[in-house]
């Protein structure tokens, strides 16, 4: 055959191929060798068949229909396909979305495990009312009309009585994309409470202070080193979708870098491996950033264009000329102490490594990817700065929004703009956002009980959602202190698919359906393009294809298990049946006016109206915005987003403009409507309100970033002003474990890593993952081990500021030696037969004037249930909770709480037992007040007489008028 | 110049148990006939098993360490071997994705370094057996199937060109043992004619088949290598006589590849010839003791 003809076949094939996939169909149908990911072609999606693998010999047919769903189990959110057997309309099984653009068909152990929480035995069905004292275990079936009415009752007299502030909605999981956000705006409440200064907030923060945005968005794919400062591969967000980027890297050649004080599974796969004593990773990272400054190896152009070293040099050097020659030699100044000496006294890491690092790093270029999101960001105090000295590394080597570079998140997220915005709440709740931390970026939600206890307000209406404060806070006896106290804490709500420590502390428990149960969409930020997912409840999908119609998720979820959205609609409409508070309009129909709006017109009209590209792609499909995202589950927008803060401002934006000294550009003109309503910060207009439209570099007007600057801030003028100008630059801040702030007997805990199989609260009672992993032992070095003569496995006492814990030692050498380590995702227990049975100990609680004590009573045991499984539990140990021992340390700037702990680590003493814990809660409320006393009050040191930088980001920001500071206390 | 990677990778897909796809792709790539499941089982379950382990392993067998080269280079590429790392259906795709991989890479010197990837597939686990296997399959195969054998061939002869020579002979060429004499390893002799790579030739069950014919010897039922000792112990002249003919015709198939594959043409050719002058051997000391030996070995 001719080289020709063979052309020709081969243009043929490809024509063929292309035209199948245009329609949507696939080309090599699966599974099969050619296809290498081995998935159900979608065009058989309604009718997949497969031999039934329990009746095997026998070959018998299994029919499906596979409808997409996302992931709950964390973050990542990865689309997952559910397998309804078309017989008996039961989901069989949950394997991957390959239409979803970042997990792209691939998930970890917990998305399969959504099966055993749907079908848990133990799960909570029906509304539940509390019949004794709170927190006593007793239950009473009530319907939802019942709870709906109470709560709305309560909700609008708190209203309608101005106190706003005593409804509070405290979120571990969102899991969505701003809807419940919105509802409080609808209410005019500023009551939205997240978990995040637990997680994330320190990270968070030392984005934000440079880009105006708080989250990193690495192109693990296409870099060229990458840099991780945490187990991002198996643990981190969002492990999966970044994991399987960051191997297809390393195998393109890829280095990785990875900082973690314990050899976990990311560390094995690493290139280089660095074990620092924990909190000294902003040195290393200064150290690498001085080896590029002092060698000038940096991006001079790009540092020259978009650092705002002008204000820099105008604020802290005003007698010197504003040029980029005057500031280079003063940057190499002002890092020049940070060499690897330097690095290796604080870290113990050997200086030539830290030199092989830093000269590995120093080739990248623009193809350096790098992220830390909890690890040691929110393991220290000043652990924001390891984000921020992290994030200087990518900008000296112009490593910013680059392929292989890294973004900000907010240019690879998408958040479509929904049916109805209400406007900013006119109130400001000092119970979440208190005077003493005025550029937190997230609520103090862990501080709550020391407030509530200080009189600082209180709660009529307290809402938990898919959040567990009493055994994921620190502190958590003083959460029970707080939520049995009826003065402090009205009506506790929880909001929950199954049992958890704090449910135990409601009064009522609301069951909330799990991922295949309910409606959420959400976009994520895994690679250089925008995408959303579409959470959806499959059964009620899988009926409307066969003709029916549900309109309540309650048809088709087990029991009487709800989910949220349908639930915030009915609960607002009752707050305002009859629309005088001007809350019920948000919640009507556009289709038919003074109807309730549905979730169908809800979703349908946000995928028809703001997600560009679905309307187009959906109806070449012949099919409605709506009924594609049912089918497929996930759409991607854009993809190659690339440098938005290049990007060229339009002429018609630049109308009426003036310009700052150092060029920042504002204008008159209105801003352009966008269907992408994804949060980042807001710079500020300037003092005639024209607003920031951009930023002036080498003559042309750049769209930059959401800075007051416009430019990333390497200088950051507000913690400048607002009272912390000493850590207005990158810089490194001694943690509060540091060796010289411990006493000889103390070491560091570290105990924040995640077990990849587990995730908080939530995949308890997943008995595939609870049968692979139910233990948190102590990690210890044996050198560690000997000098405290320690034998594997031997019981030990773990002691804090507040208490004790006492757990089981694993002897390793993959922990660095003097630093022990305990995994934060075990420890589960209950009070009384109510519970889940696979992973929650039975304990008793004793309490004497704040002198608490915890005593296990059994572990885990075989049991009769609906699941034939649950006799077949062979693990009795469930790990020991160790956050209850923990006091609050809040950090000053930030509002992270620290979680390294300085513990002295001893033999179990006689009368000790394995999971005993005892805390003392008087001493926890100590160790609050000397935290209190690192902050530095917006009365005394706001510039403005404002509470908080209003360009800063915050969930649900109230309207500017909120932001004065009180006068009373002014 | 058009890409190549979908030609392979559709005949990739064609070496599958057929459905409904193959019969739009066979068409389009000009096949006669339609696939049929049972022909498919018949030509690759039966026949020619596409496996570069059976062809390139010293005992012609699965596995092995051919087939732990292959996984190994799906390794070097950074890949995960997929559980059958040396189907042929695998190396195909794998070989249009490094044709993909080559093409789409921006930079010059990696682009280089993808190529030499391309050439290293092609001539080391493709070039190394493929045209033998192929050559064979066109004559067991039903119209379909040996439509896609031409084919695959052609493609694979055209890549050569396209990627051009590699002087040096394929590893798992180089590390084949010979075809050891019946008198030296009678234990090996009988399962050595079964092992390509030793042999140089091709004994397919169709072939053994065909021997009864030609010979009028009872065809028992049971492995090839049963059914060779059987013919022996029915008739070891004619026996040897038709192996020692089917030996000569592989060499003249094998050197009518020498001008597109160079060495490799060369290697089959040598080591079909090598089969043929110990079978001629065998003949000129007696039939029957080659038999006798073989039995007593056994």
């Amino acid at each position: 055959m001719t080289e020709r003809s063979l052309d020709d076949l081969a243009r043929r094939v490809s024509a063929a191929r292309a035209e199948v996939e245009a329609r949507g169909e696939t080309f090599y149908p699966g599974p099969s060798r050619i296809n290498l990911a081995a998935f159900p072609p979608k065009e058989r999606w309604d009718n997949w068949v497969e031999l039934d693998s329990r009746s095997f010999p026998k070959r018998i047919e299994k029919r499906y229909m596979l409808v997409p769903t996302t992931c709950f189990n964390c973050e990542s959110a990865c689309g997952l396909l559910a397998y309804i057997d078309k017989e008996t309309l039961q989901v069989r099984k949950f394997e991957g979305n390959p239409e979803h653009p970042g997990s792209r068909g691939r998930n970890c152990a917990k998305g399969p495990a959504t099966l055993n929480q749907v079908t848990d035995p133990d799960r909570i069905l029906y509304p539940l009312r509390r019949t004794g004292a709170r927190g006593e275990g007793k239950w009473v079936k009530v319907d939802w009309d019942e709870a709906l009415d109470e709560l709305a009752a309560r909700i609008r007299k708190a209203i309608t009585e101005d106190r706003h502030n005593e409804v509070m909605y405290h979120v571990g999981r969102p899991g969505e994309d701003g809807f419940t956000e919105r509802v409080l705006a609808t209410w005019g409440v500023d009551g939205h409470n997240s978990h995040t200064n637990v997680c994330s907030s320190g990270a968070r923060a030392g984005y934000h202070f440079w880009t105006g945005i708080d989250r990193p968005s690495p192109d693990h794919a296409n870099a060229k080193v990458i840099y991780l400062i945490s187990s991002h591969l198996e643990a981190g967000h969002y492990f999966n979708p970044h994991a399987q980027r960051v191997m297809e890297a390393k195998q393109a050649g890829a280095k990785l870098i990875v900082l973690d004080v314990r050899l976990s599974n990311t560390a094995t796969h690493a290139d280089h491996w660095l074990s620092p004593y924990p909190g000294s990773e902003a040195a290393i990272n200064l150290a690498i950033a001085n080896h590029l400054i002092q060698n000038d190896l940096y991006d001079r152009e790009f540092v020259r264009r978009w650092w705002n070293w002008k204000e820099y040099l105008a604020s802290e050097h005003p007698e010197l000329e504003e040029r980029f020659e005057v500031f280079e030699p003063l940057l190499k100044e002002l890092y020049k102490e940070f060499t690897f000496e330097f690095a290796a006294a604080e870290s113990g890491v050997e200086v030539e490594t830290l030199a092989d690092v830093a000269a590995i790093v120093a080739t990248a270029g623009t193809r350096l990817s790098t992220h830390n999101w909890r690890s040691a960001a929110a393991g220290n105090l000043g652990g924001w700065q390891v984000s921020r000295t992290l994030f200087l590394l990518s900008a000296l080597l112009g490593a910013i929004a680059t392929p292989g570079g890294t973004y900000p998140n907010a240019w690879n997220k998408f958040v479509p703009k929904p049916i109805y915005s209400p406007p900013h709440p006119l109130t400001w709740n000092e119970l979440t956002w208190p005077l003493e931390y005025p550029l937190a970026l997230n609520e103090l939600s862990f501080l709550l009980p020391h407030f509530l206890r200080e009189g600082r307000g209180k709660l009529d209406v307290y809402f938990t959602r898919a959040h567990n404060p009493v055994w994921t806070n620190p502190d958590g006896f003083s959460w029970i202190e707080s939520l049995t106290d009826l003065d402090k804490v009205g009506l506790h709500v929880a909001l929950t698919p199954t049992w958890n420590e704090t449910a135990y502390f409601a009064d009522y428990i609301l069951p909330m359906g799990h991922s295949s149960e309910r409606h959420d969409v959400h976009s994520y930020e895994q690679y250089d393009g925008q995408w959303i997912g579409f959470r959806q409840p499959v059964l009620k999908v899988a009926r409307e294809r066969l003709g029916e119609s549900v309109a309540d998720t309650r048809e088709v979820n087990p029991g009487e298990v709800w989910e949220e959205n349908q639930f915030w609609i009915e609960l607002s409409w009752r707050i305002d049946p009859d629309g005088v508070l001007g809350i019920r309009r948000y919640y009507e129909s556009e289709k038919s006016p003074g109807t309730k709006l549905s979730v169908d017109e809800y979703y349908g009209w946000m995928f028809e109206n703001s997600v560009p590209g679905l309307p187009e792609k959906a109806s070449a499909e012949g099919l409605s915005p709506l009924e594609y995202m049912r089918r497929y589950g996930a759409f991607e927008i854009s993809k190659g987003v690339g440098r938005v803060h290049e990007q060229q401002v339009s002429p018609d934006e630049l109308t009426g403009t003036a310009e700052s000294r150092f060029g920042r550009v504002f204008a008159t003109s209105v801003k352009p409507p966008s269907c992408n309503v994804v949060p980042q910060a807001t710079p500020e207009p300037d003092q005639f309100g024209r607003r920031a439209v951009g930023v002036r570099i080498d003559g042309e007007v750049l769209r930059g970033f959401p800075t007051p600057s416009g430019r990333l801030e390497f200088f950051s003028t507000t913690l400048a002003s607002w009272g912390w100008r000493e850590h207005a630059l990158p810089g490194y801040i001694r943690s509060h474990i540091h060796p010289a702030a411990l006493s000889p007997q103390q070491m560091p805990l570290i105990s924040t890593f995640r077990l990849p199989i587990q995730i908080h609260t939530r995949s308890a009672n997943a008995k595939w993952l609870d049968e692979i992993a139910h233990s948190n032992p102590l990690w210890m070095h044996p050198v560690d081990a000997a000098r405290f003569e320690i034998g594997s496995s031997d019981l030990v006492r773990v002691s804090t500021e507040i208490g004790h814990f006492v757990v089981k030692v694993w002897i390793t050498e993959g922990i660095r030696p003097g630093v022990v380590a305990c995994s934060h995702h075990m420890g589960r227990w209950k009070l009384t037969d109510q519970g889940q049975r696979q992973m929650m100990a039975t304990v008793d609680l004793d309490n004497t004037d704040g002198r608490w004590g915890m005593k296990r009573r059994s572990g885990v045991e075989p049991y009769e249930s609906a699941d034939a499984d649950t006799k077949r539990i062979w693990w009795t140990d469930v790990g020991v909770h160790q956050n209850l021992t923990f006091p609050v340390h809040p950090d000053p700037i930030s509002g992270q709480h620290c979680w390294h702990q300085a513990v002295s680590v001893s033999k179990a003493e006689p009368g000790d037992s394995y999971g005993d814990i005892f805390v003392d809660t008087t001493k926890a409320h100590q160790v609050y007040l000397r935290w209190m006393e690192l902050t530095r009050n917006a009365l005394a040191v706001s510039p403005d007489q404002t509470r908080r930088p209003y360009w800063l980001m915050r969930p649900l920001k109230p309207a500017i008028e909120a932001f004065r500071l009180p006068k009373v206390r002014a | 110049m058009t890409s190549r990677a979908e030609l392979f990778r559709a005949l990739a897909f064609l070496c599958e148990s057929p459905g409904s796809a193959s019969l739009g792709l066979g068409a389009t790539l000009g096949l006669s006939g339609e696939p049929e499941e049972h022909e498919h089982t018949e030509a690759f379950l039966f026949q020619l098993y596409p496996y570069a382990s059976v062809y390139v392993g010293s005992e012609g067998m699965l596995g092995g360490e051919a087939r732990d080269r292959v996984a190994g280079f799906w390794r070097a590429l950074g890949l995960r071997p997929p559980a059958e790392p040396d189907h042929l259906a695998a190396l195909l795709a794998l070989y249009a994705g490094l044709i993909d991989r080559e093409l789409d890479e921006p930079d010059e010197a990696r682009r280089a370094l993808r190529r030499q990837s391309r050439k290293a597939l092609l001539w080391e686990h493709l070039l190394s057996w493929v045209p033998v296997f192929a050559d064979r399959f066109r004559v067991v195969a039903t119209p379909f199937y040996a439509g896609w054998a031409d084919l695959l061939l052609d493609a694979l002869i055209d890549e050569a060109r396209t990627v051009g020579r590699q002087e040096t002979l394929p590893l798992h060429l180089r590390t084949a043992p010979e075809l050891l004499s019946p008198s030296e390893a009678p234990r090996s002799f009988l399962s050595g004619l079964l092992a390509p790579v030793r042999s140089g030739m091709i004994l397919t069950r169709s072939d053994l088949s065909r021997a009864a014919r030609d010979l009028d010897l009872g065809l028992r039922v049971g492995e090839r290598r049963f059914v060779l000792e059987s013919f022996l112990a029915q008739d070891a002249d004619s026996t040897l006589a038709w192996l020692t003919r089917e030996a000569c015709r592989s060499a003249e198939r094998h050197a009518s590849y020498a001008s597109e594959l160079g060495g490799i043409s060369l290697f089959w050719r040598e080591r079909a010839e090598a089969a043929a002058a110990l079978l001629s051997e065998g003949l000129s000391t007696g039939g029957a003791e080659v038999v006798d030996v073989t039995r007593r070995a056994g």
